[in-house]
């Protein structure tokens, strides 16, 4: 079966006025479709770059992207647009709702700007499997950091995205938090055959994947 | 939803909401009032002229129709001529007028009192009555309830000392009556007119009236009162036009600024709200959608505040200065409300493009 994710010698380079900052220096990467992936590395080596790539929030500089039989090469800005919005799901670090919606707007919102309008099936099922019936009225500020992290996953997978992209999920969440959060992870991927790409320092969070993908200035390193 | 996102940004920061419908608010009533203050006045000057009762209006050559600006007067003998000598003229009322400025610009026409009577079919007098002397003076119910006049109090007007006898229904040409000779006086003239009012012996002889006055006077401006009322239009007087085009402009300006400011700061302030939404990919239309609706929800509301507070403002004024007339038709209503909005898309649309082409990793990065 053809990788869902598959890249090669794939460069991004920043610039920063007239410095150049290479970010990934040739990444070959390739993941079938279903697979947890945990990536780790120290940080500014390119991690939070590849995701971004990868998602289509930023273009790359060179090399070859196939995701989910997206050739990146020929997309243009709305063309990745409408490819995020249809099969890319984001969870971040720092949580990243919208802080004027409650919860149930937050999620209600990636829905509506999918296009697909509102399905009650797949909110319901969402919302009981990540333990936020109760929380749905709130908006951010009310909510815990844990329960932010549940509803922006929440958010990120209403859609069926093809693929889930992490970004330190559990960065700013204490230990029994993270074990939530990262179960929650487990359980999409387990229950949903959903493909996740995760970033993460935490070795407990490396240890719940499929397999852990190691990085060092922009390159995969190989085990 | 996306109308939830609006109310909902605009209800999460209510100071920069409230001022932004405000600024919008003052932006058309500022257009209402200004066109709705020039437009009552020469409406309502021009029916004040139009309840004289008169057919024709005769002025001097190079006269402005408007009373008070007339360069020579004209001998009053014309207008007995007139009455004479043409066909189907009843009376002529000879007036005088000068101007008093004063607390605002207000005209004063000299009258003797059977000519007046004549054509006018007289004065509805509240208290009071006619001249008993030439230092008299008659004031309509409106002026004296902006100056709190009483019958017997003294009026000092073009340093001359008057004592009011009569306080007459508003709606006879002005707002203040002296006898012509006083007038003549005053203006160290004599037997001379600023203008003739003609009544002829049946409306329906005016246009032969008119024809036969023009025969007699052939550089004298003539017209029918429905002509010369129709004057009364800010399309004739360009210096007026000018000046309500000018407010029209500082409004729109206003109005255009402070949109654009309140956009473009709160673009600023939610950038990564943008990055968020970029990441759930939306389009830059979207976004731009997002930003103008705001706009046009802050626009409405200012609108709405906008003419009701105009309303208001009319009420307080007119009580407290029934001289003043101010008139809002639907019309400038719906006019100044087009503006606002049109200022408003204008002022949103570069914030607006903006934040539809933030880069979303930058935009997600921003603290
Ligand atoms: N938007 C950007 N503009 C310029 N340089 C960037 C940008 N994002 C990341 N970088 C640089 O690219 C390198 C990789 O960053 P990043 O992908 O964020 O690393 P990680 O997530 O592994 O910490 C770093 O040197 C960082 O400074
Ligand atoms: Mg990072």
């Amino acid at each position: 079966m053809e990788p869902i994710i598959l890249t090669s010698d794939l460069k991004k380079i920043y610039r920063i006025g007239k410095v150049e900052v290479p970010a990934l220096r040739g990444v070959d990467l390739v993941v079938p479709e279903g697979e947890f992936v945990a990536v780790a590395g120290p940080s500014g080596c390119g991690k939070s770059t590849l995701l971004h790539v990868l998602g289509g929030l930023t273009a790359p500089t060179s090399g070859k992207v196939l995701v989910d039989g997206n050739d990146f090469s020929a997309m243009n800005d709305a063309d990745r647009t409408r490819f995020r919005r249809h099969k890319i799901g984001f969870v971040f670090q720092r949580f990243n709702l919208l802080p004027t919606l409650t919860a149930r707007n937050n999620i209600a919102i990636a829905q509506h700007i999918q296009g697909n309008g509102f399905n009650p099936h797949r909110f319901q099922a969402i919302v009981e499997m990540l333990g936020i019936q109760g929380k749905l009225n709130h908006r951010p500020y009310a909510l815990s950091g844990g329960e932010q992290q549940r509803v922006a996953i929440a958010r990120a997978v209403i859609c069926e995205p093809k693929i889930l992209l992490a970004d330190e999920p559990t960065g700013n969440l204490d230990s029994e938090n993270s074990q939530i959060v990262l179960n929650m992870l487990r359980g999409l991927n387990r229950s949903f055959r959903q493909t996740i790409l995760m970033i993460t320092h935490n070795p407990d969070a490396a240890a719940l994947a499929d397999r852990v993908l190691r990085m060092r200035d922009g390159r995969m390193l190989l085990d | 939803m996306e109308t939830k996102m609006v109310i909902s940004n605009l209800l999460h920061r209510p100071t920069r909401t409230i001022i932004s419908i405000l600024a919008v608010a003052i932006e058309v009533g500022l257009v209402m009032l200004t066109v709705g203050m020039t437009t009552g006045m020469l409406s309502e000057t021009a029916r004040r002229v139009e309840g004289i009762g008169a057919d024709i209006i005769v002025q001097p050559p190079g006269a402005s129709f408007l009373m008070g600006f007339t360069p020579a007067p004209m001998p009053i003998k014309i207008g007995d001529l007139l009455e004479e000598k043409v066909e189907h003229v009843a009376h002529v009322l000879p007036v005088l007028i000068l101007m008093n400025v004063g607390v605002g610009v207000n005209i004063v026409f000299g009258i003797n009192r059977e000519q007046f009577d004549a054509v006018t079919g007289g004065f509805v007098f509240h208290s009071g009555g006619w001249f008993t002397g030439p230092d008299d003076i008659i004031v309509d119910d409106l002026y004296a309830k902006a100056g709190h006049l009483k019958v017997g109090q003294k009026l000092t007007l073009f340093s001359h000392s008057f004592r009011i006898t009569g306080i007459v229904e508003h709606g006879k040409g002005a707002r203040l009556f002296i006898p012509l000779q006083t007038d003549e006086e005053l203006n160290q003239t004599q037997d001379k007119a600023s203008i003739f009012f003609v009544k002829c012996t049946d409306p329906g002889y005016t246009d032969d009236a008119i024809s036969g006055i023009r025969q007699f006077l052939p550089t004298y401006p003539v017209r029918s009162m429905a002509e010369y009322t129709s004057l009364y239009s800010s399309n004739n007087l360009p210096a007026l036009n000018t000046f309500i085009e000018a407010l029209i402009c500082i409004a729109l300006t206003i109005g255009f600024l402070v949109i654009f400011l309140s956009m473009y700061t709160t673009i600023t302030e939610r950038t990564r709200e943008i990055g968020i939404l970029k990441s759930l990919g939306a389009s830059k239309s979207y976004i731009m959608s997002l930003i103008l609706r705001e706009a046009a929800t802050i626009c409405v509301l200012g609108i709405a505040a906008g003419e009701v507070g105009t309303l208001g403002a009319r009420r307080v004024l007119q009580s407290s200065f029934p001289t003043l007339a101010v008139r809002l038709t639907p019309h400038w209503m719906v006019y100044a409300a087009v503006l606002a909005m049109g200022g408003t898309v204008l002022g949103a649309v570069y914030p607006a493009l903006r934040a539809a082409s933030l880069d979303p990793v930058d935009a997600l990065a921003y603290e």
